[in-house]
C-alpha cells in the first residue's frame, strides 16, 4: 500500500474545530448517515410495505360498509400510519446508540473532532428525517386512496399526520433515552410501555381521580411524568369544549402549535437526559 | 537521553490511571496504573505489551473514549479530550468495524465531514487516500464485502483524512498477512518521512524492531520501560552461535566448551550455541586445526523479545498474581 505514488500533499483546510459551522457540518453528517443507514435497511421497507397494505385493505373493508368508505379508509389508514410509525420509531430508536456501541463504530467516530452531544443529536435528527419521510409516504398513499374514493383532500389529514410525526418524535426520544443505558430488548419493552401508558393518560387520570388516596395520587403523579401521547391522536376527544373528529371539525392551528411545543419540549428534555448519560459513559 | 523542548512533545500522558468496577459487587480492577510518557515530534513510538496489558485502555483514554480515574494527557499542548486536540490527531481503533453499508468513498466523505472539511476537499482527499492505501479496485464496493486487510487499510485512510500531525494506531498489524504487515510498516515509515508522529500499540515485536525509534513496554497496566530500543536492550553478549562442518573424525577432537548446546544445522553441518563465558577464539582455532570448516559465527545479544520476557518476568515477580488478574480483566 505504501508503494502507491499518490502521496497526499497539502494541508486540508478544515473549518475551525468547536465552531458553530464545524459543529453543524458534523451533526448534519451524522444525521445524513443515520438516514442513509435506515434507507438501506430492508426491515423498514417491510414495515412500510405492511402499512401501505393496511391502507389499501381499507378499500376492501370500505366496500363492506354502507356509504362509509372514506370514513373507513381514513380511520384505518391513520391507525396504520400511527402504529407502524411508532413501531419503526421504537425499533430503530432503541438500536440507534446500542448498535454503535455493539458494532464498535463509536470507537472510530467519537475520536473525531465532534462532541458526544453532537453525535446523539445527529443520530436523533437523522431518525426524525427518516420518520418524517416514512409518514409522508404512508400519508401520501392514504391521501391518494381517499381522493380516489371521491373525497376532497382537506387539511384534517395533513394536521393528523403532523400530530403523528410529533408523536413519534417523542417516542424516538424516549427510545433513545432507554437505549443510552440498557439493551435493545429492555429499551423496546420500556418504550412500548411508555407509549401505551402515554396514550392512556386521560383514562388513567380519570381513574385516579375516582380512586383517590395515596395510590391514586402516586399514579396521577406518574401520569404527569410520562408524555401525554393522547394529545397527538385527538380524533374523537373533547378539545375546547367540542368534540373533534378527523371526519368533521378537526383541531385548529392553536392546538397544533401548543401540542407541538409540548412534544418538542418533552423530546428535548428526554434527549438532554440521554445526552447527559451518554456523555458520562466509558466506551470500554 | 537528550532533552526535548516542550514544543517537540506531541503527546504527553501524565500519571494516567484507570480503575474499573466490575460485577455485582463492584470489584475494583486496576487496568492502567500511573502511566506517564512523552511522544516526540517526528518519531515512531511503539507501545508494547502482551494481550490485556492495558494498551487499548490507555489509547482509549487518550481518545476520550474512556475517562481516566486519575492523571491527564495532552496532545500538542491541548488537553485530551478536546475538539482542538482531536482535530490534530488521527486514530485507528483495534479490529476496526465501520458502517458496512457505505462504500469507501462514502465512508471517507462522512469522516471528512466529521473533521469539518469542505465538500470539495473531502472528495479530493478521499480519492487520494483510497489510492494511497491500495483500494482503487474496491471503489464503489460496500465495506461489508471487504476482507480484514482491506478494512484495516480503509481504517488507516480514515485516520489520515484530516492530515493529522499525530497518528495513533491500535494494533495496526493484527490480522494481516505478512505482505499486509509489510505494507503497513512501509506506510508508517512513509508517514514519518512526511513529518508525522506515529504512536502505535502492538504485541508483534519484529514490527517494532523494524520501525520504532522509541518504545514503551506496559505490563499488567504499569509502564515497565520507556526509551530508544538501543538504550533498553542490554549490549551484553548472551551467547555465540557457531555453525561448522565437522571433520571426518567428528567433534571429539574439538573439546567443545562446557555449557554449549549442540544441534543439527542441516547438510552435515552442526550448530553450537556457546555460552557467554566460552573462549570463542580458542574454540575456533581448535576446530580449524582439527579440520572442521567454519560456516558462520554469530554473536547473539539481547533482542526485544528477550527484553520483553525479562520485563514480564520482573513484573510477575513484583506484582504476583494480582497483576495478571488485573491484566486479564483489562482485556
Amino acid at each position: 500500500m505504501s508503494v502507491a505514488p499518490a502521496a497526499v500533499t497539502g494541508k486540508p483546510q478544515a473549518l475551525a474545530p468547536g465552531g458553530f459551522m464545524a459543529g453543524t457540518v458534523a451533526v448534519a453528517a451524522i444525521a445524513r448517515n443515520t438516514f442513509r443507514e435506515a434507507a438501506r435497511n430492508k426491515i423498514l421497507y417491510s414495515l412500510l410495505f405492511f402499512a401501505i397494505l393496511l391502507i389499501f385493505s381499507a378499500l376492501a373493508l370500505g366496500e363492506l360498509s354502507l356509504n362509509e368508505e372514506v370514513r373507513m379508509t381514513r380511520d384505518l389508514g391513520l391507525f396504520g400510519v400511527d402504529v407502524f410509525s411508532v413501531l419503526i420509531a421504537i425499533f430503530v430508536g432503541v438500536n440507534l446508540l446500542y448498535k454503535e456501541l455493539d458494532l464498535k463504530t463509536v470507537y472510530t467516530i467519537l475520536p473525531k473532532p465532534i462532541a458526544r452531544w453532537q453525535f446523539v443529536l445527529g443520530k436523533w435528527l437523522g431518525m426524525l428525517v427518516t420518520l418524517a419521510l416514512q409518514i409522508a409516504v404512508m400519508g401520501g398513499v392514504l391521501a391518494l386512496v381517499t381522493v380516489a374514493q371521491g373525497a376532497p383532500l382537506d387539511a384534517a389529514i395533513l394536521k393528523a399526520l403532523w400530530l403523528l410525526f410529533v408523536n413519534v418524535t417523542v417516542v424516538t426520544s424516549v427510545a433513545i433515552l432507554f437505549s443510552s443505558f440498557s439493551s435493545p430488548f429492555l429499551s423496546g419493552f420500556f418504550s412500548l410501555g411508555v407509549f401505551i401508558v402515554g396514550r392512556s393518560v386521560p383514562d388513567i387520570r380519570l381513574v385516579t381521580a375516582r380512586v383517590g388516596g395515596s395510590v391514586g395520587r402516586a399514579v396521577d403523579f406518574v401520569s404527569y411524568l410520562v408524555p401525554n401521547l393522547h394529545l397527538f391522536y385527538p380524533s374523537g376527544a373533547i378539545v375546547g369544549a367540542r368534540q373533534v373528529s378527523i371526519h368533521g371539525q378537526f383541531v385548529g392551528a392553536g392546538y397544533l402549535a401548543s401540542v407541538t411545543a409540548y412534544g418538542a419540549g418533552y423530546s428535548l428534555l428526554v434527549l438532554g437526559l440521554a445526552i447527559w448519560i451518554f456523555r458520562r459513559r466509558d466506551f470500554v | 537521553m537528550t532533552a526535548v523542548s516542550s514544543r517537540d512533545v506531541v503527546l504527553r500522558a501524565d500519571a494516567l490511571a484507570k480503575t474499573f468496577r466490575l460485577g455485582f459487587f463492584r470489584r475494583r480492577v486496576e487496568a492502567v496504573k500511573d502511566v506517564s510518557l512523552e511522544v516526540h515530534r517526528g518519531e515512531i513510538f511503539g507501545f508494547l505489551g502482551p494481550n490485556g496489558a492495558g494498551k487499548t485502555t490507555t489509547l482509549k483514554m487518550l481518545m476520550g473514549l474512556i475517562f481516566p480515574t486519575a492523571g491527564r494527557a495532552e496532545v500538542l499542548g491541548l488537553p485530551v479530550p478536546s475538539l482542538s486536540a482531536k482535530r490534530r490527531l488521527g486514530y485507528l481503533p483495534e479490529s476496526p468495524y465501520f458502517y458496512d453499508y457505505l462504500t469507501p468513498e462514502e465512508f471517507l466523505d462522512f469522516i471528512g465531514a466529521l473533521c469539518a472539511l469542505p465538500s470539495a476537499e473531502r472528495r479530493a482527499r478521499a480519492d487520494q487516500l483510497i489510492a494511497r492505501v491500495g483500494l482503487d479496485h474496491a471503489r464503489g464496493r460496500p465495506l461489508r464485502k471487504f476482507s480484514k486487510g482491506m478494512l484495516q487499510r480503509i481504517g488507516i485512510a480514515q485516520a489520515l483524512m484530516a492530515d493529522p500531525e499525530l497518528v495513533i494506531l491500535d494494533e495496526p498489524m493484527t490480522g494481516l498477512d505478512p505482505l499486509g504487515r509489510k505494507e503497513v510498516r512501509d506506510l508508517i515509515l512513509e508517514l514519518r518521512k512526511e513529518g508525522k508522529t506515529i504512536f502505535f500499540s502492538t504485541h508483534i515485536l519484529p514490527d517494532v524492531e523494524m520501525t520504532c525509534d522509541r518504545v514503551a513496554i506496559v505490563i499488567g497496566g504499569r509502564l515497565r520501560s520507556v526509551g530508544p530500543l538501543g538504550d533498553l536492550l542490554s549490549a551484553r553478549l548472551l551467547s555465540t552461535e557457531v555453525i561448522l562442518r565437522p571433520p571426518a573424525t567428528g567433534l571429539a577432537m574439538m573439546s567443545i566448551p562446557p555449557g554449549a548446546r549442540q544441534y543439527a544445522a542441516g547438510d552435515r553441518a552442526v550448530g553450537l550455541e556457546l555460552p557467554e563465558t566460552a573462549d570463542v577464539d580458542a574454540f575456533l582455532r581448535l576446530a580449524l586445526g582439527a579440520g572442521a570448516s567454519v560456516l558462520s559465527v554469530s554473536p547473539r545479544r539481547e533482542s526485544l523479545e528477550d527484553l520483553f520476557v525479562r520485563e514480564a518476568q520482573l513484573a510477575s515477580a513484583g506484582s504476583g498474581a494480582a497483576g495478571a488478574a488485573a491484566a486479564r480483566a483489562a482485556s
